[in-house]
């Protein structure tokens, strides 16, 4: 129990690759450019994948999975993090630069040509129809994935209070999302804090005596 | 006041960046309400039309913010709207990635990535509830929002083939004359 303190950092037996990879910056604008540019359609991720592991073989899959979880765990695109988090592993703070500027400029772009084109056809009925439609398939969307990560939810009450209590207050109350936010993610992290230390504890407790003592029992009841 | 307008765009989506747990999914509710509602920069009919847009759009969804700001401001606008997007998460996620590495095994690390996901998917859910509501969706919209929910959940398909009919079908019922809501 006392052990898995202090080695945990080096459990992942991850050696630090800072400053391993050394990949021009314009090397890296380059090749966030071209996925910018072919990013249609949410693929994003597995262009990246293609073009830094397969292609160039400039990270190992490990590195890129870790990069991973980081970009869909912290706030911000997802997209736009993971390529953040590989220009960093390539080329620094530079190569973090390039990669966002290569990310985001093309989409950029593109969406002002659209926003243009919205300004010549906003006028007509059939545009707002049309566009009414497709937001609708972004909701659609929004909800996929919003019910692909609920999957990944624990299964207890106080997750679910934390769910229904961010939905309810942003959603229907219209409370704005920073007191929110500020309330909620400190509460969460906590509890699952609170319950990991525990479940550990009772595990621990558990394999030490072959029958739980009626300590235990108790604890469980808290 | 023109400042005011770029210094308000950057009020508006710097802390929604901070705050985008999940994505940009997740502060689809807090754009609507602070746009729509609290600057009254956007009617609810330009939203849902820039929610399009933008979701119709290759690259990242956060991009309505570009959109937004160009209406507000034109292109300086859409500029420093884009910036106040990913410049502040941006910084973030460098900052912390370094942290997030060494600390593989911490049970902080892991109750951070666990107590994340329950703010994120309410915040998720909250934008799709928002975007519903600000198109006043009825029966037609519901049903479309169910198909393609579940043809996005269950397929691997690009969206693009899923708006293309969609277009063509809301386009033949705007123009027959029949509700498209």
């Amino acid at each position: 129990m006392t052990s898995s303190e202090a080695p945990a950092a080096q459990s992942g037996g991850e050696t630090p690759s800072e400053g391993h990879h050394h990949v021009p910056a314009l090397s890296v604008l380059g090749v966030f450019l071209r996925i910018g540019v072919l990013a249609f359609g949410g693929s994003t991720q597995a262009w990246m994948h293609r073009a830094i592991i397969e292609d160039h073989q400039w990270l190992s899959e490990r590195e890129f999975l870790s990069g991973f979880t980081i970009a869909q765990v912290l706030p911000g695109s997802n997209p736009v993090n993971l390529a953040l988090y590989l220009g960093m592993k390539l080329s620094g703070g530079l190569g973090a630069t390039a990669a966002v500027l290569g990310m985001v400029a093309p989409a950029f772009c593109i969406i002002l040509v659209l926003g243009l084109l919205y300004r010549l056809f906003g006028d007509y009925p059939t545009t707002h129809a049309v566009l009414t439609g497709v937001a609708c398939i972004g909701v659609g969307a929004t909800l996929s994935v919003g019910l692909k990560v609920a999957l990944r939810l624990d299964r207890d009450l106080l997750t679910l209070v934390i769910t229904l209590s961010t939905f309810t207050a942003v959603g229907i109350f219209r409370i704005s999302m920073v007191p929110v936010v500020a309330v909620a993610v400190p509460l969460s992290i906590a509890a699952a804090y609170w319950e990991r230390t525990h479940k550990a504890r009772r595990r621990d407790q558990a394999g030490a005596t072959a029958a739980p003592p009626a300590s235990d029992s108790e604890q469980a009841g808290k | 006041m023109d400042d005011n307008r770029l210094l308000g765009l950057i009020m508006v989506f710097a802390p929604l960046s901070l705050l985008s747990f999940g994505g940009g999914q997740a502060t689809v509710a807090d754009i609507q309400n602070q746009t729509v509602h609290v600057h009254g920069w956007l009617s609810n009919q330009d939203f849902t039309d820039m929610f399009a847009v933008s979701r119709a759009a290759p690259g990242p969804s956060t991009l309505i913010a570009a959109l937004i700001g160009w209406q507000v401001y034109g292109f300086w606008g859409a500029l420093t709207a884009t910036l106040a997007v990913f410049i502040p998460s941006s910084i973030l996620v460098y900052v912390a990635a370094n942290w997030w590495q060494r600390n593989a095994g911490s049970p902080w690390r892991a109750a951070i990535e666990r107590g994340l996901l329950p703010v994120a998917v309410g915040l998720i859910f909250a934008g799709a509830l928002a975007v519903a509501r600000a198109a006043h969706t009825e029966l037609i919209g519901f049903a479309t929002i169910g198909v393609a929910t579940v043809v996005l959940y269950f397929t691997r398909s690009s969206p693009y083939i899923l708006i293309a009919v969609v277009a063509v079908l809301y386009a033949g019922l705007q123009m027959a004359g029949l509700p498209y809501t």
